[in-house]
């Protein structure tokens, strides 16, 4: 990326920036500096000097994530680790990383006295190439002979997976070489070595539980290109598996995988309109000028469009930020035949003349999602550079001159990366939409209650049943701002504390006049005597405000007096994202039994009168289903 | 015609940003003992960012058998001599 002279000139620059503020003792400015610095693309050369510059800068004092991450391979991952530490660090996390020793793959996970398990990580990347899949067919094998080959293949990943149950995994697909003796029919044989690779990589999601997830190494190895990517001479010299310019590449690639596991991958798409939706300015050029759909530029703005539609489809939230006139510019939404997106495609919809960086701090608020949760798409270089210099936390995308290659340059980002895909995720841009409904209703409200009354809500309160298991867990590993403890539960984790006698575990769904919520909050207590610990308290922020807080409140209260307990007790454990829900208890009443710098302590006896709440609860289902 | 004193000063830049230490000087002598971090991981990418530097393709393994910083030195300036 840096390799013409000005490139490594200013490159050169941020790197003392960064070293200064170090010195300096300001480690968020100094991260700032080696943030803009690089991209992936970038060659091992300069990963490997901004992973040095980064080792120097704290990162759990400017509010990172703490995450141990363990490499795990039959080659060679020293050069990789400062690098994905980088990439994890832009995604969000303060990664502790370590490195089992070369080639002890089968000893490291399968004994659990091993340094891997007693260096207890919360994640386990069990790094593999092709070079480690044994999948031994003569030519010309039948079908059984190869079906039992990929089968024993998968056993073997899967053998390792259960043994580390505990903690998130990371498997990929492996990496298909390009050279082959058979060459055209390696791949094009039942029994040739590309296909059986092909099918292992197929077999793998199949066969993968939650918990572990997979990342398409070889889909990263096509991106960076199969080429260049074997590089033997460092693989004989020693024992590196792809070539080294593409560490950054697939440092990032799966930065952005646990970005998404963990809650930080991105939430909204901010879209400016003119010359990024449409070629021309719809103020000057009109409904009937502006290039959209026909001739080469305007179909591929309409292929942008389809592609964010794409996005918002599978839950990515929409907000238009344009400098227009409203009415204007829902016009082409409206009448232009060739516009994909549609005005209700945006679930915040701003037009105006005031300054960008203003208008996304108010996108946000409206959301109620934090501004790391944006990323920032415009064809205006000024415009980027505003909202980059003042709101360092929005990702902001640099698109290309030509509009045919806007979503490459989007894509390229990860940035909505997610580890499944569930109904939730499909129906959030709804909701989002639905609470504008909620705002614009309440503004016709002068009394609070009388609104949040005529909201109609009812919720719904159930067990973690398998269906709901998975959302569960996802609502946990997401939930930032209002999430109490910080806890982190897998589907297995949390099916597990749900068996035990003195665990409990819930979920609640509401619903008002306006539509479905879905899954909104979870619950995961704990019986210690007759105390009744809120282990995990997560809550939507669609639904804040609403009195939803003394719902779970009494509903806390109900799960207590089944156990057979008396008291409450909740704890509030600090974190750079929830300081939201600080002062929650004191609202509810509870007394502050202890606190920290990091955690206060608090209980209420279960004997007082009921929480107030304008929500009531639906016909009960079965909470062990 | 190559230059030796142009390659040990193109060689200079590129030691003194690898091992991020603009106080480094070559001298023909200079093996990896003189170089703290002169470690495994750092030789490759001292070797990745010399091919950077001088458009040239090098063995890593061949590089590591280099006896010192002269010795470098006189391969690149077989190789720039070779292309020339």
């Amino acid at each position: 990326m840096a390799s013409d002279a000005a490139g490594q000139a200013s490159f050169r620059a941020a790197l003392s920036h960064a070293k200064a503020a170090v010195a300096a003792g300001d480690h968020r400015a100094a991260f700032a500096a080696l943030r803009g610095c690089t991209a992936p693309e970038a060659d091992y050369v300069d990963q490997a000097r901004v992973a040095k510059a980064l080792a120097a800068i704290d990162l759990g004092a400017i509010g990172l994530r703490a995450l141990r991450v363990a490499l795990v391979a039959a080659s060679t991952m020293e050069h990789l680790a400062g690098v994905f530490r980088f990439w994890l660090a832009e995604a969000g996390f303060n990664a502790d990383i370590m490195i089992t020793p070369f080639d002890t793959t089968i000893q490291s996970v399968l004994d659990p006295d091993s340094t891997l398990h007693r260096w207890k990580p919360d994640v386990v990347w069990l790094f593999a190439t092709h070079r480690d899949v044994v999948l031994d067919v003569p030519p010309d094998a039948p079908t059984t002979a190869i079906e039992t080959a990929i089968a024993q293949a998968v056993a073997t990943r899967a053998t390792l997976w259960r043994s580390l149950s505990g903690c998130l995994v990371i498997d990929n697909t492996v990496d298909i070489p390009v050279d082959d003796p058979f060459g055209n029919l390696a791949g094009a044989a039942p029994w040739g070595r590309r296909t059986l690779l092909h099918r292992y990589n197929v077999a793998l999601p199949e066969a993968a539980p939650s918990g572990v997830m997979l990342l398409d190494l070889d889909h990263v190895a096509s991106l960076w290109g199969k080429r260049r990517w074997a590089d033997a001479r460092y693989w004989f010299h020693s024992r590196h598996a792809f070539a080294l310019d593409a560490s950054g590449t697939v440092a990032h690639a799966a930065a952005r995988l646990l970005a998404g596991a963990r809650g930080l991958a991105k939430k909204c798409l901010v879209l400016d309109l003119d010359n990024t939706l449409w070629g021309g300015v719809i103020g000057d050029d009109g409904i009937n000028g502006i290039r959209l759909g026909s001739g080469a530029d305007g179909e591929a703005f309409a292929a942008f469009q389809v592609f964010v539609r794409a996005l918002k489809e599978r839950g990515v939230i929409l907000a238009a930020c344009s400098k227009n006139d409203p009415e204007t510019a829902t016009a082409v939404f409206r009448d232009h035949p060739d516009s994909v997106l549609r005005r209700d495609d945006f679930a915040v919809f701003t037009a105006n003349w005031d300054n960008k960086a203003d208008n996304i701090r108010d996108i946000a608020a409206t959301l109620n999602i934090g501004l790391d949760a944006l990323v920032f798409v415009d064809d205006s270089p000024a415009e980027r550079d505003i909202v980059r210099r003042h709101l360092p936390e929005v990702a902001v995308v640099e698109l290309p001159d030509d509009p045919s290659g806007f979503v490459a340059a989007l894509a390229a980002g990860n940035w909505f990366e997610t580890i499944a895909f569930s109904a939730e995720d499909r129906d959030r841009s709804r909701y989002y939409a639905e609470n504008a409904q909620r705002t614009a209703v309440r503004a016709a409200f002068v009394d609070m209650d009388d609104y949040l009354q005529s909201l109609e809500m009812v919720a719904t309160v159930g067990g973690p049943d398998p269906f709901h298991l998975p959302r569960m867990a996802q609502l946990i590993g997401k939930s930032n701002q209002f999430h109490l403890t910080g806890t982190r539960y897998t589907e297995a984790e949390l099916a597990a504390l749900a068996a035990h006698p003195d665990w409990f575990v819930r979920r609640i769904h509401l619903a008002d006049r306006f539509g479905d919520n879905g899954l909104i909050a979870v619950l995961v207590t704990h019986r210690i005597d007759r105390t009744l610990h809120i282990d995990t308290w997560v809550m939507s922020c669609r639904v804040l405000g609403r009195t939803v807080e003394g719902f779970i409140s009494n509903e806390l209260r109900k799960i207590a007096q089944e156990a057979g307990c008396d008291r409450l007790a909740g704890r509030y454990v600090r974190s750079a994202k929830n300081a939201l829900v600080a002062g929650l208890y004191d609202r509810l009443d509870f007394a502050c039994a202890d606190e920290t710098a990091t955690v206060t302590h608090w209980t209420i006896d279960t004997a007082r009168p009921d929480w107030k709440t304008w929500v009531s609860t639906a016909q009960e289902e079965t909470l062990h289903a | 015609m190559p230059d030796r004193a142009d390659i040990v000063r193109r060689l200079t830049t590129v030691f003194q940003d690898v091992f991020e230490d603009p106080g480094i000087e070559l001298h023909d002598t200079m093996t990896a003992a003189d170089l703290d971090d002169w470690d495994s991981l750092q030789h490759i990418v001292l070797v990745l960012a010399v091919e950077r530097a001088f458009a040239v393709k090098l063995n890593p393994a061949e590089v590591g058998k280099l006896e010192n910083v002269g010795k470098m030195v006189d391969l690149l300036l077989a190789k720039a001599t070779a292309k020339a």
